[in-house]
């Protein structure tokens, strides 16, 4: 019993420097039971590859350049549609959250287009697009601009009217409001806004690519279906869920513990 | 300092819940000189906000005129120093720019309004918490910090409602006793709102009793300072 207790602290002191293995370490088990049916040969090899294999895979793509590249595609794609999503979404939630005329109006809209999946414009996409980046740039400013423009919109909405008001006691004028006060306390909102975003963003572009694509992970996956190899459709699994904790990680939560975290104005999670 | 003239102030609103317009002020004149401190008590719902509030420009008055010195008044401005009851520090500013946030506002460089808002920190004995949030800071510092970015801002007239109400009785108490030090020195005009009628007494020249949105009484103060 003691001995287990010990191994915990070691492990809470290594995992407090190494914040790496305290992500990596739930996964151990995870990898663990994979490894042990796909050893166990209940599944034909060719259908349930185990962990080497995906290694194996992994390494060969990556030496061909087909990993990197393919992985530069979707990137690419996504980071051109966020960013288009993000202009038009944040100005576009903004206006939805002062105006009460832009709400009436937009509102109804707003939440008839977001209940259209993106997938269900992909047939008309096709046909005024084509099998091109311009449907997919569509489909992922499509998908992203909706939870940035609602969440925004609430956002401003929850900024209590008297740090408005101080502001103008204060002297500041309307586009001072707007830069010191409503963006900076709509902030948190935002970035649930952006990270809901950027997750319907990642599902709709896998989903474009397989249907649309000429590369990318999404186009991947889909090849390896048509080769029968199922080692390369794990691979791809695996790629969109490490990129995903990567963006949250690295780029996502880092932004949150600096800004709402840090103003009080949301708990940690 | 400025004097501050309420004249014959009306204040009505449509009440959906009624059906009907409602009157929430009625006829309400008030002279504030320069350098005086006046405090308006009364009851929840006798409408001593809603004065401060169409005093300070952030609700307009049905009838009458509300004047600064000379300027009638439209709109909020930095001629009134606000500070609020839940204190309305910007969460994202520090506490140094919070309080420099006027003076940014006219836009005076960086080193000249930090130089100023540390000099009105000082004076609230808040020069410590400078670098910090206003969520790192206990009620009452929140509060120090409003009082200060209100006055940094140097204001003709102080417009304060209920600003003590959300911090302890013990805080309370010292922070009537700071700012009977700071009004000392500076001789603002004040118009302070509050529920507590020991606390109008303990600070004001006089007192404007307000109830059911009319002015019931107007009290002068005699008491020599310092009271307690």
């Amino acid at each position: 019993m003691n001995a287990i207790l010990e191994a915990l602290d070691r492990y809470a002191h290594w995992a407090a420097r190494w914040p790496v293995l305290a992500a990596l370490a739930p996964f151990v088990p995870v990898v663990a039971l994979w490894w042990g049916v796909a050893a166990a040969g209940v599944f034909p090899r060719a259908f349930f590859p185990a962990p080497p294999d995906v290694l194996q895979s992994f390494l060969t793509l990556t030496y061909k350049g087909i990993l990197p590249a393919y992985l530069e595609d979707s990137i690419g794609r996504l980071a051109a549609g966020v960013s288009v999503g993000i202009l038009l979404g944040i100005p576009l939630g903004i206006l939805v959250g002062l105006s009460g005329v832009a709400r009436k109006a937009l509102w109804p809209v707003l939440l008839f287009f977001q209940a259209i999946g993106d997938i269900a414009w992909l047939p008309l996409l096709l046909i005024w697009f084509g099998f091109g980046l311009g449907t997919m740039t569509f489909v992922i400013v499509y998908t992203v601009i909706f939870p940035v423009v609602i969440n925004t919109a609430l956002g401003v909405r929850s900024i209590p009217p008297e740090l408005v008001r101080a502001a103008q006691s204060l002297g500041a004028p309307r586009w001072r409001i707007l830069t010191d006060v409503i963006l900076p306390g709509a902030l948190p909102n935002i970035m649930t806004g952006l990270r809901n975003g950027l997750g319907y963003g990642w599902r709709a572009l896998i989903a474009a690519e397989i249907i649309v694509g000429t590369s990318g992970i999404g186009f991947l996956m889909f090849d390896a279906r048509r080769a029968g190899s199922a080692v390369e459709i794990v691979l791809g699994m695996i790629v969109l869920g490490l990129l995903w904790y990567i963006v949250d990680a690295w780029i996502l939560a880092p932004i949150e513990r600096a800004t709402g975290q840090r103003w009080g104005l949301v708990t940690r999670a | 300092m400025k004097s501050l003239t309420l004249r014959n102030l009306h204040k009505t609103y449509f009440d959906p819940a009624v059906g009907t317009r409602v009157t929430a002020i009625q006829d309400v004149s008030l002279e504030i000189g320069p350098g005086e401190f006046v405090a308006v008590v009364g009851p929840a719902g006798c409408g001593k906000s809603t004065i401060l509030n169409m005093v300070a420009g952030f609700l307009p008055a049905t009838r009458g005129d509300i004047i600064v010195g000379d300027r009638p008044v439209k709109g909020p401005g930095r001629d009134r120093g606000v500070v609020f009851q839940n204190f309305a520090l910007l969460p994202w500013k520090t506490v140094i720019d919070n309080v420099g946030f006027g003076l940014k506002m006219r836009g005076i460089a960086k080193p000249e309004r930090d130089r100023i808002a540390m000099e009105f920190l000082e004076l609230a004995g808040l020069s410590h918490a400078a670098e910090r949030y206003p969520n790192e800071l206990s009620g009452g510092m929140q509060q120090r910090a409003g009082v200060v970015r209100a006055l940094a801002n140097e204001p003709d007239v102080l417009l304060m409602d209920e600003p003590f109400a959300s911090v302890d009785a013990q805080t309370r108490m010292t922070l009537q006793e700071e700012l009977m030090r700071i009004w000392g020195e500076r001789r603002h005009t004040v118009l302070f709102i509050t529920h507590d009628v020991g606390e109008a007494v303990f600070l004001a020249d006089r007192v404007v009793v307000l109830s059911k949105g009319h002015v019931l009484r107007e009290i002068p103060i005699t008491i020599p300072r310092p009271r307690g």
